[in-house]
């Protein structure tokens, strides 16, 4: 469980980019961060394992005052996956880069070496073992970074726009195994521009704007709203695109339609009634 | 690493960023051949002090300081190293002048940095007949500085988020923990400079020989001025180095 208690933050002292923040993430939850480029969402999740530390305000990790640990002690809790995967590769094999961050957190070669198969196996990246990261393509790349993480086995993940450079097969991969860690306990964070991922995965949104939260709550709520789609330029999801369109034409459509399924069943509704 | 900011260009309304680069790069040479001719405490003092009222000119004073008192841990260094290590008859005098040497010798090529934005230098060199390839590398090379220095903060995180203890452990673990920092780091710029190159090909770089320049550089009086009252000093100087011999309170050595 992750708490932040009014968390104010600015770069340099000078650059404001948490203005107040309060939210409590429960464990296994799966909850979405959405909002403009520079809204503060990446600042919000480098303050979950203590890359960052609140100027005014308190995080609580697990019951615990983050402030009492250290980034290395937190990151055993809470795992981060990042933008770039540039910034953390620098091993000659893909198997070592893996067997890395375990031996840092303390787990035994026989240990790591198990973790680190079992971790590729649910990748789909057996293959990869003995390459080097540095000749994958970028979406591969991406794919070994999330592994080195996925290894650590954290209580929460936090994954900062996961499904950039992903083809839809891999996205929904990644979906998948997410729900997965999410079915075994794992709290699911996501920093993410992808409405249609979202609304398809995360049941709770958290939408940022001017590093303040504009909107926290059910996501096809938080994405049905107007003011909040503004503030924070998202596009409406497609389906809910849809379901205003068929609103339009025939008025008693509600309006907040998020489920494929709805519409569907809207539409077969309507063409069987005329 | 605070103290290469006094080698980073600031945008700032002075007397010093209005002079052209040529004419500043003269001046700091001036500046930085003076301090190289003394190795004595007294005139190197001197030196110094004539180069603060042109920092202070610059309006770089803090940034100065700041860089300053990030280099102190390096200026000790060179002091107690060298007074134990030097072979000098009097080491501790010796490594003083040392020091402050190396701080003129700082001060009068930030002078230059801190003025002169990498556009104005590369256009400055171009004009001094340099390929402009060349001098287009070296302006990229400038440029991309910051850039770099955040991508090493960025890279830092994410081992970080590994449970990389950068700020633990004995001198051999910190020196082995640069190794997951550092190799990101050429990767990512190398994988950048062929980014870069290609997107500059496809605008068309290096396609003809002669290129246009929306600004030139223009030698003025005050340019002038400059240059020639710099070559003055360095010949004055040269001449009193090689046929005057310096008064002793000029070469005053420290007691201890």
């Amino acid at each position: 469980m992750i708490i932040l208690e009014d968390v104010s933050f600015a770069y340099d002292g000078i650059y404001t980019a948490l203005r107040g923040v309060s939210l409590q993430i429960d464990s296994s939850e799966r909850v979405a961060i959405m909002g403009t480029n520079g809204a503060g969402k990446t600042t919000l999740i480098k303050h979950m394992n203590g890359l960052l530390r609140p100027m005014s305000g308190r995080v609580f990790v697990d019951g615990k005052n983050a402030r009492d640990l250290s980034v290395a002690e937190l990151s055993r809790t809470v795992g981060l996956v990042w933008q770039n995967p540039d910034h953390q590769l620098f091993l000659d094999s893909v198997e070592k880069e893996i067997v890395f961050g375990l031996q840092n957190l303390g787990y035994c070669e026989e240990e790591s070496q198990q973790r680190c198969k079992q971790t590729l196996a649910g990748l789909g990246l057996e293959g990869f073992a003995k390459r080097s990261p540095f000749a994958l393509s970028g979406g591969e790349r991406k794919r070994v970074a999330l592994a080195s993480v996925l290894a650590t086995e954290p209580t929460v993940l936090a994954l900062d726009e996961p499904t950039i450079g992903q083809d839809a097969r891999q996205k929904e991969n990644l979906a998948s195994l997410l729900m997965d860690m999410n079915d075994q306990g794992c709290t699911v964070v996501v920093v993410t521009h992808d409405i249609e991922f979202v609304t398809e995965y995360f049941p709770r949104t958290i939408a940022m704007a001017n590093g303040k939260i504009v909107a926290d709550g059910k996501t096809s709520s938080v994405l049905s709203n107007i003011d909040v789609i503004e503030q924070c330029s998202l596009t409406l999801p497609q389906l809910t695109q849809a379901a205003r369109a068929l609103h339009q034409i025939v008025p008693t459509v509600s309006e907040r339609l998020s489920l494929l399924t709805e519409i569907e069943d809207v539409i077969a509704d309507v063409l069987g009634g005329q | 690493m605070s103290f290469l900011e006094v080698f980073q260009y600031t945008r700032q309304q002075s007397p010093i960023h209005d002079l052209d680069p040529r004419s500043k790069l003269v001046l700091a040479i001036v500046l930085a051949a003076t301090s190289l001719m003394f190795l004595a405490i007294v005139p190197l003092l001197i030196m110094f002090l004539c180069l603060l009222p042109l920092i202070v000119a610059a309006k770089s004073l803090r940034r100065w300081a700041t860089s300053m008192k990030g280099l102190s841990f390096l200026l000790i260094f060179i002091i107690v190293f060298n007074t134990l290590f030097s072979t000098a008859p009097n080491p501790f005098s010796h490594s003083v002048a040392l020091t402050i040497r190396l701080v003129c010798l700082m001060t009068s090529f930030s002078l230059f940095f801190l003025t002169v934005h990498p556009d104005q230098l590369s256009q400055a060199l171009i004009q001094m007949r340099v390929r402009f390839e060349f001098a287009f590398a070296m302006s990229m090379a400038m440029r991309y500085v910051p850039t770099l220095g955040q991508e090493a903060y960025a890279i830092m995180d994410a081992q970080k988020a590994r449970g990389v203890e950068l700020d633990k452990g004995n001198l051999l673990k910190r020196i082995r923990n640069i190794v997951p920092i550092i190799v990101p780091l050429i990767v990512v710029s190398i994988r950048r400079a062929l980014s870069i190159a290609e997107s500059m090909e496809s605008r068309g770089f290096g396609a003809s020989e002669h290129r246009t320049y929306m600004e030139r550089l223009r030698f003025q009086k005050r340019d002038w001025g400059v240059v020639i009252l710099s070559i003055l000093i360095l010949i004055l100087l040269v001449y009193i180095r090689l046929f005057v011999p310096l008064p002793d309170w000029a070469l005053l050595e420290l007691p201890f």
